[in-house]
């Protein structure tokens, strides 16, 4: 079985079924950009929250950070495990952690704010959180986001460093949503049937 | 028996602090009896709604639409019943700071519930009641037949305040409320004993407990804005099942005397009803 990070990796049959139904893995979807794209067809299985809290994934980064979630997120895939990931966070936490490094001070990702499955309440149109590839953070050091200057400052900051970032700052008003927008992607040596 | 009650000596101590208005209600377990002076005048309710909330929180629970273990993500972000803008809760006026503290992470629904009561948290009172929707709490009152509560919105939402939407309650809506958590009918005895624990730890003191003897315990939730100061609750004592007792006020202005003026009214009741156990104390 392919790992990464001492997680199996798993496609949709490997998904158990409850969850199957739910991440719709690989379907065809239309999005929150007008598009249409593929849900996330490869996951990290992740067996407990022992397990997200001590798997990095970049050196300021767990896994648990980014798959916070609250009682808005279905029941099944909430209460039950394993939880699965898209792969894709490996992937997105090394930008993420770029935009650490740049800013020179602690990030903090919101609850919800970071992968959340199709079936979440607040995914409602699918966007780049179902893939596992956008954050919205909250606080940055010691400075929450919740005005508009420090929005703007550390949008700014994200914009500059990398031309990838879809970067939200203008309807948000207590956090600053970075994405990468709809990033598929599986380890080498992963096969994907 | 209720037409004995020391009315005039209540409504004395009303006009004396300055109240404009004043309701009392009560009822009484140990005699099956109740009484009310304008039990169906309506006030602005403050924070005595929260009860409410609470109670729609558990009954939520029981049906299996919420888990009060379950994590709910704490967000300073509300949106007014009044013009559909954005309003934030102010830490500095609120009772709870643990709550604050949380912004951005998640508390537990019965975490968020206790701070909703012990401290009167006005944060954890908007999320509670965003998370259950207006709707379902309002459903909640009907089907319990709670006619003296009425609930439109959150705390804070000072847009909605200047439309005078606001929410309301009456004396008698109160009592109602705290004898479901006496009554067989409501939830499961677990889940009522769950419920009146929090209203035990209320740590806003100063009114309906603080002129009664220590034996007596206080489930609560005290209100109060600068033109209203009001208390709500269940009073047990060591030998007598307990009764329920609303005391609402209004004035024109912040009166300072307030609290013990609704304190002082609270011990006569308590004389009235049980008169050996005042006498004891």
């Amino acid at each position: 079985m392919k790992t990464l990070a001492d997680l199996p990796i798993v496609t949709a049959a490997g998904l158990r079924p409850d969850a199957r139904a739910l991440l719709r893995p690989g379907e065809l979807t239309a999005c929150a950009d007008g598009r249409r794209h593929r849900l996330p067809h490869s996951f990290l299985e992740v067996p407990s929250w022992a397990a997200a809290r001590s798997t990095p994934l970049s050196p300021h980064f767990n896994l648990s950070e980014l798959m916070l979630v609250d009682c808005r997120e279905h029941d099944e895939l909430l209460h039950g495990w394993p939880h699965y990931v898209p792969c894709s966070v490996f992937v997105f936490a090394s930008y993420l952690e770029a935009f650490r490094r740049k800013v020179g001070a602690s990030v903090y990702i919101a609850a919800n704010g970071g992968y959340r499955s199709p079936a979440h309440q607040r995914a409602g149109v699918p966007g780049p959180h179902c893939w596992g590839c956008a954050v919205d953070i909250y606080r940055v050091g010691n400075t929450f986001l919740d005005a508009p200057e420090a929005i703007r400052k550390f949008a700014a900051i994200a914009s500059e460093l990398r031309s990838e970032w879809n970067v939200k700052s203008e309807h948000t008003d207590d956090h600053l949503h970075l994405d990468l927008g709809y990033l598929q992607w599986s380890p080498a040596g992963f096969d994907d049937a | 028996m209720t037409k004995n009650v020391p009315i005039q000596e209540i409504v004395d101590i009303g006009t004396k602090a300055g109240f404009s208005a004043l309701a009392v209600c009560f009822y009484d377990y140990a005699r099956s009896v109740s009484f009310d002076h304008q039990g169906d005048r309506f006030f602005h309710a403050a924070s005595t709604y929260k009860a409410a909330i609470l109670l729609a929180l558990y009954d939520a629970a029981a049906q299996g639409a919420v888990r009060l273990q379950d994590f709910l993500h704490v967000r300073n972000r509300f949106i007014s019943v009044a013009d559909g803008s954005v309003f934030r809760t102010n830490a500095r006026r609120d009772g709870e700071p643990a709550v604050y503290r949380s912004v951005g992470r998640c508390l537990r629904l019965s975490e968020l519930a206790r701070g909703m009561i012990v401290r009167s948290s006005n944060l954890a009172t908007n999320l509670l009641l965003d998370h259950l929707g207006v709707e379902r709490v309002q459903e909640f009152l009907r089907k319990n037949e709670i006619g003296g509560i009425r609930i439109l919105r959150g705390v804070e939402d000072d847009k909605a305040f200047e439309q005078g939407l606001n929410n309301e309650v009456t004396a008698e809506g109160l009592v109602q409320l705290y004898r479901l958590l006496c009554s067989e009918h409501f939830l499961d005895e677990t889940m009522r004993e769950e419920m009146r624990q929090i209203l035990f730890a209320q740590e806003f003191n100063r009114m309906i407990p603080a002129q009664l003897p220590g034996s007596a315990e206080v489930a609560h939730k005290t209100g109060e804005i600068s033109t209203v100061c009001h208390d709500a609750g269940l009073i047990f004592t060591p030998n007598a099942p307990p009764y329920a007792l609303a005391i609402l006020t209004e004035a024109t202005e912040t009166i300072k005397t307030r609290k013990k003026a609704v304190a002082a009214i609270s011990r006569l009741i308590f004389k009235f009803l049980r008169p050996e156990e005042a006498a004891a104390a």
